[in-house]
């Protein structure tokens, strides 16, 4: 998108795009668990999570930008998890919601993976069991803002990545390898 | 540990009474020394040799006298140190007797146990179960590996030798691959294509996989995987002391979590011989009633999603906000309650409990009419649903279903009217049946189900509250009040000894049943004397359901396949535990 | 669609009787009744602006008192924190994501206090056990559920954070042991129904009164 370099155009025309983005996640509903149910509870009239800009959930990682990941992950669905992820495209972000997916909750168990950022980064941590449909849209709205504030930084590691074909940078998330149980 | 009772000595009575008595008389026909009853439990308990074990079964099935027809649950025991090392416990139940028997088979290590599927079908995953988490081998089962845990999984994870936090990752390389076992035609490499719905897929109702054989839209053969919400439950209730497993009982089937704490509790209680208040039994069967409302105005609302009817789903959510408000006004909680506590409630009702029940009992009903209008008569909704997944109601039985979906196919047992317990059998009210066995069936049932809560829930309120205190006063098994607590030195006493060391209830087993929303939802404790369970089993009421689910969509096409799975309300916490 | 008390009969049905549609159905005539349906609604939340969304977070909705949120350390008179370190909660907790360190108080009355007393709100599956749990009225929850968090480390509150009150408003709390409206007639209830001294007491006699009968038995 360089044809006609940088200038206040291109600026406000970037501008605008950030905030379209920012204010039409669709989310991918990877639920498992309790939350799913809550999760269907901020779909549903009551809180509405349309208002957002999330009037469809696309159950396909092709088409979603936001993975919400609502639920225990055990380590049988954690290659699944990595695989919807990696197949989901860039710009894309992870909300983990819930006590078991931010951190296995209360299940310090042989089979229950001690939370998502195991296998995939995570940008905002919903606590919760399950959390309120009002806390997961205060989690949305954080999203929103940590989106805005790096935006600058996300548009210049996809300009990285389209001249040399990888990021020059890494980018500011919460990456794997956390506090273990 | 709990110990083997010794056998009765035979007393002259016996052979007299054999005569009217059926499960004597099947007894009676294989040598003495293989079946030992074991006396002081609350159901009659036979120890029963290996070797007998599958004619035995199918004399308890077939023989008229006892007509053991339906097997709810096998559970296996881990006692490390008592040789032989392990027990199938064996729960079977006769619905036209109402009778119950519990069977336990004694096993060494490398012995295996004769496998009951030509008896009852709903063995087969539970034979697995027991592979899986015992490393119990059965002889005879077409299909013998692990069902919950995954396949890089090693160790056996219920044994009392296995670290509950040892953990193993599976790489994709261990990931099960289908095999199945069809005549091969010249034609099949371009018609036939394996195909996986899921464990992420779009349909609303739990994680699971499909492994589907499709010939077109047809499935030609399916097999399912499931384990991908296993959260070892079991394991967790015994490294936690029995107060602790009521948040744990919560997320078995989320969306109605009331009845399984209070299906625990039940259990517990009767364990510890402890009476609950009657204030607390009035409200455990309203807020009971309540939650299966809720359950399945979801199961409803997401089988009605699934095939495309959206506004359902809204209508059916409203409900569910209307009493979560009532459930979070009494607990705190909207969704995982935890309002439950061994011998009553969590707290007292709050002041305007009647007055929110009152006014849901006029909310609630509109919407029901609502999607009863769009649906009921709607062609295209029974285009999609009647005869869909049909199965007869002797053929449920033999693969081990109760509930909504054992009534709609003909069988009306119910939990509440066959063994009642709380007040269900003070008050006026039908257990509905159907004999479609289809989807469509399955959605009107729970559509009349609800109609029957609602109508107990009335009843209920028309007698009024009872007074009094909400749980047990019995300082071993509540925590006392907090103005004793921060005032009386006893109570200060035996609130710290309850926490520290949690509720010692006494060395025994039982089987407890409440009806879930699902169906039998039962809790098979095992008690050695401590503070923590020394063996809980849940026997899940979709379970069963859901192995019968490739025999289901054999033969239909995939939308049916997706449409059955919401009629059946597989609940994945509740599934695998 | 039968909805009879029927006993269990067996045999049972060998064979699916399903639903067979009549001719109105299979015209798909009641589709227009659930069209009204659907035009009812609409007109009403048009027209009447019944509709039944919360605009959070301009608006919220109105949980009640007992609400289990973001746990409160409860402080005395004089600013300090009330917790003695008892270790209760910590061990009633199922998910175990209490980490306490007790230290010396020097006031020899209140003997311990927390040097550190941290909740990871990553791992709390807020129960309110810790509540039920702590014989101080130390820790309370709110009726804040407003948490999110960027990484693991800023989600373990500690205790500077779990004192700081959100609210001053009582009706703003949540889940605790007394509440404002039930205090009176809670406190007499439990008075009467549970006085563990008067009870103990009363058991003692009944003992005292059945060993006497025995004895007075045993003698004849």
């Amino acid at each position: 998108m360089n044809i006609i370099g940088e200038s206040w155009v291109t600026t406000k025309f970037e501008n605008l795009e950030d905030w379209a983005q920012r204010n039409s996640f669709w989310p991918f509903p990877f639920g498992t668990a309790c939350c799913a149910i809550e999760f269907m509870s901020t779909l549903s009239s009551h809180y509405d999570v349309a208002r957002f800009g999330s009037e469809v959930v696309r159950f396909s990682p092709r088409q979603s930008d936001v993975l919400l990941v609502a639920g225990t992950i055990n380590d049988k669905m954690a290659p699944v998890l990595k695989k919807i992820y990696d197949q989901m495209a860039d710009p894309k972000w992870v909300i983990s919601m819930g006590a078991c997916a931010c951190s296995g909750g209360f299940y310090r168990a042989y089979h229950v993976m001690q939370g998502i950022d195991e296998v995939i980064p995570v940008d905002v941590y919903v606590p919760g069991c399950p959390p309120t449909p009002e806390g997961l849209i205060y989690g949305i709205l954080q999203l929103k803002e940590k989106v805005a504030r790096d935006r600058k930084k996300l548009r210049a590691r996809a300009k990285s990545i389209a001249a040399e074909g990888e990021p020059r940078e890494v980018s500011d998330r919460a990456d794997a390898g956390s506090a273990t149980a | 540990m709990p110990t083997l009772a010794p056998p009765p000595p035979e007393t002259p009575e016996a052979p007299a009474a054999a005569a009217t008595d059926g499960l004597a008389a099947v007894r009676a026909r294989f040598p003495a020394e293989s079946i030992t009853p074991q006396q002081g439990l609350d159901q009659p308990t036979w120890i029963v040799e290996r070797e007998i074990l599958a004619d035995l079964a199918r004399q308890l099935r077939d023989d008229p006298a006892t007509k053991f027809d339906l097997l709810l649950d096998v559970a296996g025991v881990d006692f490390p140190d008592r040789e032989p090392r392990f027990d199938a416990v064996y729960h079977l139940c006769s619905l036209s007797r109402g009778a119950r028997l519990r069977l336990k088979v004694p096993l060494a290590e490398d012995q295996p146990l004769p496998s009951l599927i030509p008896v009852w079908k709903a063995a087969n995953w539970f034979e697995r179960e027991l592979y899986d988490m015992f490393g119990l081998q059965v002889s005879g089962h077409p299909n013998l590996r692990r069902l919950l845990c995954h396949e890089g999984f090693q160790g056996h994870a219920l044994r009392k030798d296995y670290d509950p936090a040892r953990r193993w990752i599976l790489t994709e390389d261990k990931i099960y691959q289908p095999k199945f076992d069809l005549p091969q035609t010249a034609d099949d490499l371009f018609e036939r294509m394996i195909v996986n719905i899921g464990p992420s897929h779009p349909a609303m109702h739990g994680t699971f996989r499909l492994m589907a054989v499709l010939d077109g839209e047809t499935i030609v053969a399916s097999d399912v995987e499931i384990g991908y919400l296993h959260r070892c439950f079991e394991k967790m209730a015994e490294t936690h002391n029995w107060q602790q497993v009521i948040p744990y009982t919560d997320r078995l089937n989320y969306c109605s979590s009331f009845i399984n704490n209070v299906g625990y509790c039940r259990t517990v209680e009767k364990l510890l011989q402890v009476e609950v208040p009657p204030r607390a039994v009035w409200a455990r069967t309203i807020l009971s009633e309540f939650s299966r409302i809720m359950d399945h105005c979801v199961c409803n609302g997401s089988t009605l999603v699934d095939s495309g009817g959206l506004t359902n789903f809204w209508y059916m959510f409203q409900p569910r906000e209307e009493i979560y408000g009532l459930l979070e006004s009494c607990c705190g909680a909207r969704l995982t309650v935890s309002y439950g506590r061994i011998g009553g409630l969590a707290q007292d009702l709050p002041p305007d409990f009647m007055e929110r029940s009152r006014r849901l009992l006029e909310i609630i009903p509109p919407f029901i009419d609502d999607v009863e209008k769009l649906v009921d008569k709607n062609r295209i909704w029974i285009d999609r649903s009647v005869g869909v997944a049909a199965i007869a109601g002797d053929e449920a039985v033999n693969w081990g279903w109760t509930g909504p979906c054992l009534r709609a196919s003909g069988v009306p047992y119910d939990v509440r009217r066959a063994h009642p317990y709380d007040l269900y059998d003070t008050v006026d009210w039908e257990v509905p049946v159907l004999y479609g066995g289809d989807v469509y069936d399955r959605y009107r049932i729970r559509m009349l189900e609800i109609r029957q809560s609602l109508s107990i829930i009335r009843q209920l309120l028309d007698r009024g509250m009872p007074e009094g205190p909400y749980i047990t006063d019995d300082p071993h098994v509540a925590l006392p009040p907090k103005e004793a607590c921060y005032n009386q030195m006893e109570a200060m006493i035996y609130h710290f000894k309850l926490i520290m060391d949690g509720i010692q209830v006494p060395e025994g087993e039982t089987y407890s049943m409440v009806e879930g929303a699902n169906g039998e939802l039962g809790f098979y404790a095992i008690s050695d004397g401590s503070g923590r369970p020394y063996r809980l089993k849940c026997r899940p009421p979709c379970f069963p359901i859901f192995s019968t689910f490739s025999r289901l969509i054999d033969g239909g096409s995939v939308s049916d396949a997706i449409v059955s799975l919401g009629g059946l309300n597989i609940i994945a916490g509740e599934l695998e535990r | 669609m039968s909805a009879q008390r029927t006993a269990l009969e067996t045999p049972y049905p060998s064979s699916p009787r399903p639903y067979r549609p009549g001719l109105a159905e299979r015209l798909y005539l009641p589709l227009f009744s659930g069209l009204l349906v659907t035009l009812r609604h609409f007109l009403k939340n048009v027209f009447r602006g019944t509709t039944y969304t919360i605009q959070y977070p301009e608006e919220r909705r109105d949980y009640s008192h007992r609400f289990r949120g973001h746990h409160i350390l409860t402080s005395r008179p004089d600013g300090s924190v009330r917790c003695v370190a008892c270790f209760l909660c910590a061990q009633a907790c199922p998910a175990e994501c209490i980490h306490i360190e007790a230290g010396e108080h020097p006031d020899v009355n209140v003997e311990k206090y927390p040097l550190v007393y941290e909740i990871d709100m990553l791992r709390c599956v807020f129960c309110g056990y810790c509540v039920d749990a702590c014989p101080e009225e130390a820790i309370i929850m709110s009726n804040n559920y407003d948490m999110a968090y960027f990484t693991r480390e800023q989600s373990v509150v500690g205790k500077a954070d779990l004192m700081k009150p959100f609210t001053f408003d009582e009706n703003l709390l949540g889940y605790r042991p007394r509440y404002p409206e039930e205090d009176e007639k809670r406190a007499r209830m439990r008075r009467q129904a549970f006085s563990l001294v008067e009870a103990a007491r009363q058991a003692k006699e009944r003992e005292e009164l059945a060993a006497a009968r025995t004895a007075g038995g045993a003698l004849q």
